[in-house]
């Protein structure tokens, strides 16, 4: 691969790792407004609902960008009673191909199957369909932004200069 | 083309063993393959796998599904912060007198702590770092050690209000709706409140069990190590974390707030202890989230892929099949019970509790709750065979989990000989189970339970289970 290459998806991966990074912060406001649910249901009984809406799309980007996050950090559950023995050549091999081929026909298939109900829902700014709260449209646009970010995360995976 | 899905199953154990690739890849790329396969050959219909989108976002808009950051949250901040090391402490200084203290501090610990921790894998690594150093100074033995943080880590799966038991409660709550479609019977459907309370008598008689036979083997050793003195702030610490915990466990129980609150609770009250006693200083603050958001994307990305699989698996109508093989287990109730624990029991030696939960129970509950129709008891049923199958070594998953955390390295046959008297325990609650149902529902309130009015025999319910089944009509020849 050429340098210009290199160069060019060094910025891909630098661009998706800071913004799945950035998300780590959003488990903080979930947990504040999940924990506040119970007394402004309980004692205040009001806002209890807003409450849900507003951790659920939160919620919704933070799980998202953390399917990445959690590709980059190697933190994905494998069991490897078998492949531990295999040379670390063949598990790279396995890794970037292998990653790719079941993870970028998958991601390919949701994006084409989810982009016109995420343009509507958006274009609408969609509400809860319960509460009529707005920010529904949020947890869509994050159902497509998990595969968005998965496709280009095995697309920097498989392209990414090998170490030797 | 109802065998599709067994052959993906198939494919999914041979790949995943084969190449070590991560589990939420596998059972995508599988089900990709297969789907490509169904559909070029005729047998499946790309309309009904367009409902794929529709269930990734019914996942992100599910409210049971938040309290999965929350809780490893909570495991991400118990393993930085010095919590669990301030209560080993104090529990061995409460038992000062008994030779069997350390060991019941970890028990003790394990049961106030891993129900908040994340998973098994979580518990297993903050007890390691934790507590294992501590009885290693104390001269107890590395299989005792090991065997005794298996055990400790393993009690978040049947102590509520846990991950595994939110998880399991809201995938026996689809079971559960499916095989009642199947029945036609007007019943309650099991929700996560009545999965926690069905656990909970189980796990005490289980954890007391567990407490017996630690006190039985250390009054026969000698005496062990320095004597604990903690500081009184220690002591508040230890007090205050303690009626925290089993408040949570209680409101949860009884029904004052949902799990998701409680682990929001948790995770907050934790988060402020951290930043006021110092804890979090330096880069642990960061550390925290970063193992949060790895931890919580992982299960996240085995929920998806597995929400994927299963999709596929019934779209060949794989499950209509099963549910066949199913009807010929004899014993009716007893051996749909049995057949879970085998599953269970089998699954566990490579799969870890969320990828049972996700894969698993999903294909095959709703065809065993067609005949058990008790899916309180079942899901307790299942609950004590994951835990089970977690402690046998060489295999199983806190085992493995463990000695690969530990520095000391205890040779297999000691620890097998270590964990046998709490192997013992737990078969005998196991047991108690199977023959008396009335068990897991000892802690129900009245009303609770609602008897099924009929009982479907095998062939009935196989033909009420196809008849609910719309699929895509067979491919003409």
């Amino acid at each position: 691969m050429g340098e210009t290459n290199v160069g060019w998806l060094s910025g891909i991966d630098r661009t998706v790792g800071r913004l799945v990074e950035a998300g780590r912060w959003l488990v903080l406001p979930v947990a504040l407004i999940l924990f506040l649910q119970w007394p402004l249901r309980d004692f205040v009984r009001a806002w209890s609902r807003e409450a849900n809406d507003l951790g659920q799309w939160i919620f919704a980007l933070y799980v998202s960008l953390a399917m990445t996050f959690a590709t980059r950090e190697r933190a994905h559950l494998a069991v490897d009673a078998i492949a531990h023995g295999y040379s670390q050549r063949l598990r790279a091999a396995i890794a970037r191909w292998g990653g790719f081929a079941c993870v970028a026909p998958w991601a390919l298939f949701m994006i084409w199957t989810i982009g016109p109900t995420v343009q509507r829902s958006v274009l609408s700014l969609e509400k809860f369909p319960d509460t009529y709260n707005p920010g529904y449209f949020l947890v869509k646009l994050a159902a497509l932004l998990l595969a968005v970010l998965a496709l280009v995360q095995a697309l920097i995976d498989l392209l990414r200069p090998a170490k030797d | 083309m109802e065998a599709g899905g067994l052959w993906m199953l198939l494919a999914v154990a041979v790949v995943l063993l084969g190449t070590g690739l991560p589990a939420y890849a596998v059972l995508m790329g599988v089900s990709v393959l297969f789907g490509v396969i169904g559909v070029a050959g005729g047998g499946l219909d790309l309309a009904l796998l367009t409902a794929l989108p529709s269930r990734i976002i019914g996942l992100l808009e599910n409210d049971l599904l938040q309290a999965l950051p929350l809780y490893v949250f909570m495991g991400a901040l118990l393993n930085r912060l010095p919590l669990a090391d301030r209560l080993f402490r104090c529990g061995v200084a409460l038992g000062r007198r008994s030779n069997s203290a350390p060991a019941l501090a970890t028990l003790g610990l394990g049961a106030l702590l891993a129900p908040m921790n994340g998973s098994v894998g979580a518990s297993v690594a903050m007890l390691s770092r934790s507590v294992a150093p501590k009885l290693a100074q104390r001269g107890v033995p590395a299989a005792e050690s090991t065997a005794l943080v298996c055990v400790a880590s393993t009690l978040g799966v049947v102590i509520p209000p846990s991950l595994v038991l939110i998880l399991l409660g809201d995938a026996m709550m689809r079971a559960h709706t499916e095989a009642t479609n199947v029945t036609k019977e007007m019943v309650r459907i099991v929700n996560t409140q009545d999965i926690f309370r069905g656990a909970l008598v189980p796990a005490v008689m289980f954890l007391a069990l567990c407490l017996i036979v630690a006190w039985l083997l250390g009054r026969r050793t000698p005496a062990r190590g320095p004597a604990e003195r903690p500081q009184a702030v220690e002591w508040a610490t230890a007090a205050i974390a303690g009626i925290f915990v089993i408040s949570l466990l209680a409101g949860v129980a009884a029904g004052y707030f949902y799990a998701v609150e409680a682990a929001a609770m948790g995770g907050t009250s934790l988060l402020f202890y951290g930043l006021l006693s110092g804890g979090l200083r330096g880069g642990a603050f960061r550390a925290v989230l970063r193992d949060t958001m790895a931890v919580s994307g992982a299960l996240f990305a085995l929920f998806v892929a597995a929400t994927t699989f299963t999709l596929l698996f019934r779209a060949f109508g794989s499950d209509r099949l099963l549910d066949s093989w199913v009807s010929l287990v004899p014993g009716g109730a007893t051996g749909a019970a049995i057949t879970v624990l085998v599953v269970f029991g089998l699954s566990a030696f490579v799969l870890d509790a969320f990828e049972i939960v996700f894969v698993i129970v999903p294909i095959v509950m709703p065809s065993i709750l067609t005949r058990a129709p008790d899916a309180v008891w079942i899901s307790v049923l299942a609950l004590l065979a994951l835990q089970a199958s977690f402690l046998v070594p060489p295999t199983g998953y806190a085992v493995m989990m463990a000695r690969s955390a530990l520095a000391q390295k205890a040779p297999i046959r000691q620890l097998a000989r270590a964990l046998a008297p709490y192997l013992a325990a737990q078969l005998v609650v196991l047991v108690l189970v199977v023959l008396l149902p009335g068990i897991a529902h000892l802690a129900q309130p009245k009303g609770a339970d609602e008897p099924l009015v009929e009982k479907l025999d095998d062939e009935t319910a196989r033909k009420r289970f196809n008849d609910m089944l719309k699929l895509p009509p067979p491919p003409e020849e």
